[in-house]
C-alpha cells in the first residue's frame, strides 16, 4: 500500500460528512449518485427509441418532467467528476489506465466491470438509491432504509467475496 | 437563519454542481476512485471504505441533529429517505455484489474515472443499462418495489427516544470500531 499518496479517511470521511450537513441545512436534502445514470439511461433511449422510452412506466417519472437533465442529481454526478477530476490531477495521482485485480485477464475485467455495473443499476433502482443516496444520505439521518441497507450490503458483499477472491485478492 | 432555504432552480442546481465537487473531491483524496482499496475491506485488506463512510455518518448526524436543537434547521423540511423494509434490503444485498464483481458503487465509479479509469467507465456504462432494464422490468416488479411501505422512519422515532440516545451510540460503536481497525492493520503490519 502506498501511505501518503491519499489524505487520512477520516480527513477525507469528515469532509464528506461536512459536505452532507451543508447540503441539509442549505437544501433539505442530501446525496445521490446512482439517480443520474437512471436519468442518463432514460436520455439516450429516448433519443434513439422515443416511442419505446415514453411505453416504459419507470422512465414517466423523468419524460414527465420539463428537463429531466435539470436535475439535482444529474448536476451532482457533474460535480463529483469535476472535483475527483481537481482532486487527481492537482495531486498526480491522475492516470490513465484500465484498472484490473493482479489475476484478471482484460476481457475478465471488461465481463466484471460492466456486469457488476448491470446489478448495481438493477439494486440501486430497486432500493431507491445507492451507497450516497441511501446508505450516506439516510444512515446520518439515522432513517432505517440508510440502516437496512447498509447491512444487506456488507453482510452480502462479505459472503460473496469468498467467490470473487481470485479475482481480486 | 433558519434552513432549508427555497430557492429557485438555477441556484439549487447550482448548489448541486458545488456539493458534488465536493463529494467527489473528498472521494478522491480519501482514495475512493480506486476498486482495490474499495473492495479491500471485503477480503480483511484495506478499511479506507468503513473508515470514510462512517466517519461521514457519525459527523452529518451530530451536525443534522445539532443543527435541529439549536432551531438552525428545520427537520420536518429535510427530505428523509423513506423506508421501503423487502426492497431496500434485497437491493442492498445485491447491490453488495454488484460491489465486489465491479469494484465499484455508483458515486466511486465517477471518482474511478476522474483519476482515469477506464473499467470505471464500463462499470458507469453497466449501472445505466442496469438502470434500463429495471425500467423494462419494472410492470413486473412494481408490486414488490412499492412493498413495506413504512414512510420514512428514522431510528429514534422506531424507539420512541431521543436522537442522542441514538447518535452517541452510534458515535461510540465507530470509534469502537476505528480503534480496532488501527490495531488490525498495526498489528498485520508488523507480522
Amino acid at each position: 500500500m502506498k501511505q501518503g499518496k491519499f489524505w487520512s479517511p477520516y480527513v477525507a470521511g469528515a469532509g464528506i460528512g461536512l459536505v452532507l450537513v451543508t447540503m441539509f441545512y442549505v437544501a433539505g436534502r442530501g446525496l445521490g449518485a446512482s439517480g443520474a445514470f437512471s436519468v442518463a439511461s432514460c436520455m439516450t433511449l429516448n433519443a434513439v427509441a422515443s416511442g419505446f422510452a415514453n411505453s416504459l412506466k419507470y422512465f414517466s417519472q423523468y419524460l414527465d418532467t420539463p428537463s429531466p437533465l435539470m436535475s439535482w442529481n444529474v448536476f451532482m454526478i457533474v460535480g463529483v467528476l469535476i472535483g475527483a477530476l481537481t482532486g487527481a490531477l492537482s495531486t498526480g495521482n491522475f492516470k490513465m489506465m484500465f484498472d484490473k485485480g493482479a489475476s484478471m485477464t482484460t476481457r475478465t475485467r471488461l465481463i466484471m466491470a460492466f456486469s457488476g455495473g448491470v446489478l448495481i443499476g438493477w439494486a440501486s433502482r430497486l432500493a431507491r438509491g445507492c451507497t450516497s443516496g441511501v446508505g450516506l444520505t439516510g444512515g446520518a439521518q439515522l432513517a432505517l432504509s440508510g440502516w437496512v441497507f447498509v447491512m444487506a450490503m456488507f453482510i452480502s458483499g462479505f459472503i460473496f467475496a469468498a467467490i470473487f477472491r481470485r479475482y481480486w485478492s | 437563519m433558519m434552513g432549508p432555504f427555497e430557492m429557485s432552480t438555477a441556484l439549487t442546481l447550482g448548489f448541486a454542481l458545488l456539493f458534488g465537487f465536493f463529494f467527489g473531491l473528498f472521494l478522491e483524496r480519501g482514495g475512493l476512485g480506486d476498486p482495490h482499496k474499495l473492495t479491500g475491506v471485503f477480503y480483511l485488506k484495506d478499511f479506507t471504505v468503513p473508515k470514510v463512510m462512517f466517519t461521514a455518518i457519525v459527523v452529518a448526524s451530530t451536525g443534522l441533529y445539532l443543527l435541529s436543537d439549536l432551531h438552525l434547521l428545520d427537520l420536518e423540511k429535510v427530505w428523509i429517505i423513506p423506508t421501503f423494509f423487502w426492497p431496500q434490503l434485497v437491493g442492498g444485498a445485491l447491490f453488495g455484489i454488484g460491489f465486489i464483481v465491479s469494484g465499484y458503487c455508483p458515486g466511486t465509479a465517477v471518482a474511478g474515472l476522474g483519476e482515469g479509469r477506464l473499467d470505471a467507465l464500463v462499470t458507469m456504462i453497466g449501472i445505466s443499462a442496469g438502470s434500463l432494464l429495471f425500467a423494462i422490468l419494472y410492470p413486473s416488479l412494481e408490486g414488490f418495489y412499492l412493498s413495506s411501505d413504512m414512510g420514512a422512519p428514522t431510528l429514534p422515532k422506531l424507539l420512541g427516544v431521543n436522537h442522542w440516545l441514538v447518535v452517541i451510540p452510534v458515535i461510540a460503536i465507530a470509534l469502537g470500531l476505528f480503534v480496532f481497525l488501527e490495531r488490525f492493520e498495526k498489528r498485520r503490519r508488523s507480522a
